[in-house]
């Protein structure tokens, strides 16, 4: 295994799109990565932007960030892998990069093999799976009916490297593929090249995330070193330093188990990981070991949950304050008789000053001073959510109650009108993963698509 | 809770940890991460019945079994992971990232160890 040539992947950004930082990734590009990658996407901003097929971040700044990327990658003449394009990674996410890649080789004159990797499930194959018993939530997560399933615009699986392998089997020079295990991006081109898989993995997991490992974490370029018995990790910035203990830390991030990660063909073990200091700034990473299992993917789809209307206001009256619960709910029950509506189900309020952030147990020993309200009614229709808002800004303003001091209103508006049409709301409808019998369907289930450029 | 012993001491996680966080991790989990600075302090926040998976539970009034705790010694660290009671960005949920809900373990009280 020692005698394996050592491979150095360079992590551009763990969110393209949201600003490159030149000086590190230009750093980066003097060590000569064999492969450039960026991940573009997440579940974290929650399904709004996969159901409605939306790119959360700026066009613009990631339109710098691709090119940045495209030029730095071809410059060198090393693969650039691209995950989870367009935040969610389904089609129309992917369609939307995929023009500003071309639109960037157009204007930049470059030249190069294009693939794109489409992770889109089609809804027959999950129902199938529903059928056959063969899609499973993941932890506390609701089980699918049928209706999630149909009512979600897009569904999505996170592919493994498969598809990203056979894609530069296939020639190309640039992959930009749909909804990734963000690990892919860089476990691609170690596994290519005959390195170990758990090592891989992870370091593909800890440089996902470019340089948050380090300390002060930051979102600077960082490459991996893989060899046949470890990897070292060396940030680009030269202010950020791994230490053994950020690194360490690191395999907490967003995880709900640090010593386990589960892929689609197995799952990594971090129970002997280890972490070594190289120097002052380098952390050379060893010990993880691999399971294979079962294949399976991991799945995820939004479906429509209604329309949000939405107003917010403050109060600095001390009566109101001290009743807001009180008067919230007699409020609700006059718009539920006004207009017909279940307002108290399709109604919410937070009482920020109070409880909005943190369903608190108990209040505050010391009432604030003021507090901020915000209610939202989500309807089933845009007709409705507004019928409700607007009968409820006025009596929520104007309810009247015993020792009310405030006769003429009880809120503050911070802009006219006050309700706001804040537009379709959206719900996760499968966060689930579904069992894949045939491990060849990983493969056809990601459709790659050539382009010369 | 029958810590009246001479010496001992109880400080606040707040004056305690390095780093109290939270976030999702993934749509339906919610994942508190404390950092300590010293084994001493870990050890003590280890021991400390208020970051029980009870205790833990009760605060954020969901039951004690939909509560993981897992010591990180290698980071001097603790993982708090819950279900959430919402799904992330589903209508009702107020924290989309869950990136401030850790707020309240911040006045758990931590015996210090040492004095045992």
């Amino acid at each position: 295994m020692s005698k394996l040539e050592p491979v150095r992947l360079m992590s551009a950004s763990g969110q393209l799109g949201y600003g490159v930082l030149k000086p590190a990734f230009e750093r980066g590009l003097t060590h000569e990565p064999h492969m450039i990658g960026a991940d573009m996407g997440s579940v974290d901003p929650g399904p709004a932007y996969l159901g409605m097929g939306k790119i959360a971040t700026d066009p613009e700044i990631t339109r710098r960030d691709l090119t940045m990327l495209l030029e730095g990658a071809r410059g060198l003449g090393v693969p650039l892998i691209i995950g989870t394009a367009g935040t969610a990674g389904a089609a129309p996410h992917l369609d939307q990069v995929l023009d500003i890649v071309r639109a960037i080789a157009r204007d930049r004159g470059l030249s190069f093999k294009l693939a794109s990797i489409r992770a889109d499930i089609p809804k027959e194959r999950v129902l199938t799976a529903l059928r056959a018993g063969e899609l499973s939530p993941l932890g506390a997560f609701p089980e699918a009916t049928e209706a999630d399933i149909l009512d979600s615009p897009h569904i999505v699986a996170q592919m493994d490297e498969a598809p990203f392998v056979a894609a530069l089997e296939g020639g190309a020079d640039v992959v930009i593929a749909g909804r990734a295990c963000d690990t892919a991006i860089y476990t691609t081109v170690a596994l290519m090249r005959g390195h170990d898989r758990a090592l891989a993995t992870h370091m593909a997991k800890i440089i996902e995330c470019a340089s948050l490992c380090c300390d002060p974490g930051g979102r600077d370029s960082i490459i991996a070193t893989l060899d046949g018995e470890g990897f070292t990790l060396d940030c680009m910035n030269p202010d950020r330093h791994a230490s053994p203990t950020s690194v360490a830390a690191h395999a907490l991030y967003e995880q709900g188990d640090p010593f386990t990660v589960r892929e689609p063909a197995g799952e990594l073990d971090l129970s002997h990981a280890k972490y070594d200091a190289l120097d002052q700034h380098r952390v050379r990473v060893s010990g993880a070991t691999w399971r294979d299992m079962k294949p399976s993917l991991k799945l995820e789809a939004a479906a429509p949950a209604g329309f949000r209307c939405a107003f917010f206001a403050g109060t600095s009256d001390p009566r109101v304050i001290e009743r807001i619960e009180e008067i919230w709910a007699e409020v609700r029950k006059v718009v539920a008789g006004l207009t017909g509506q279940d307002a108290e189900n399709l109604l919410r309020a937070r009482f920020y000053g109070l409880n909005g952030v943190v369903n608190w147990p108990t209040g505050p020993a010391v009432p604030p001073r003021e507090i901020g309200i915000l209610v939202e009614c989500v309807a089933p229709t845009r007709e409705v959510a507004k019928s409700v808002i607007t009968v409820t800004k006025q009596y929520f303003l104007h309810h009247g109650f015993p020792g009310r001091l405030s006769t003429a209103g009880n809120l503050a508006f911070p802009f006219t009108p006050p309700e706001l049409e804040v537009g379709p709301a959206w719900r996760f409808s499968l966060h689930h993963v579904m069992q894949v019998p045939d491990p060849a369907e990983l493969k056809t289930l990601f459709p790659i698509t050539y382009e010369d450029l | 809770m029958s810590r009246v012993s001479e010496k001992s001491v109880s400080r606040r996680l707040a004056d305690v940890a390095r780093i109290v966080r939270s976030k999702n991790a993934g749509p339906g989990l919610l994942t508190i991460d404390l950092f300590f600075n010293s084994e001493a302090d870990f050890k003590a926040a280890v021991a400390a019945e208020g970051l029980g998976a009870e205790s833990v539970a009760a605060r954020y009034g969901i039951s004690a079994n939909r509560v993981r705790r897992i010591p990180y010694p290698l980071a001097n660290a603790i993982k708090i992971t819950m279900d959430r009671p919402v799904t992330a960005g589903s209508p009702g949920d107020g924290d989309v990232y869950g990136a401030q809900q850790h707020a309240l373990l911040l006045d758990v009280e931590i015996p210090d160890t040492e004095t045992r």
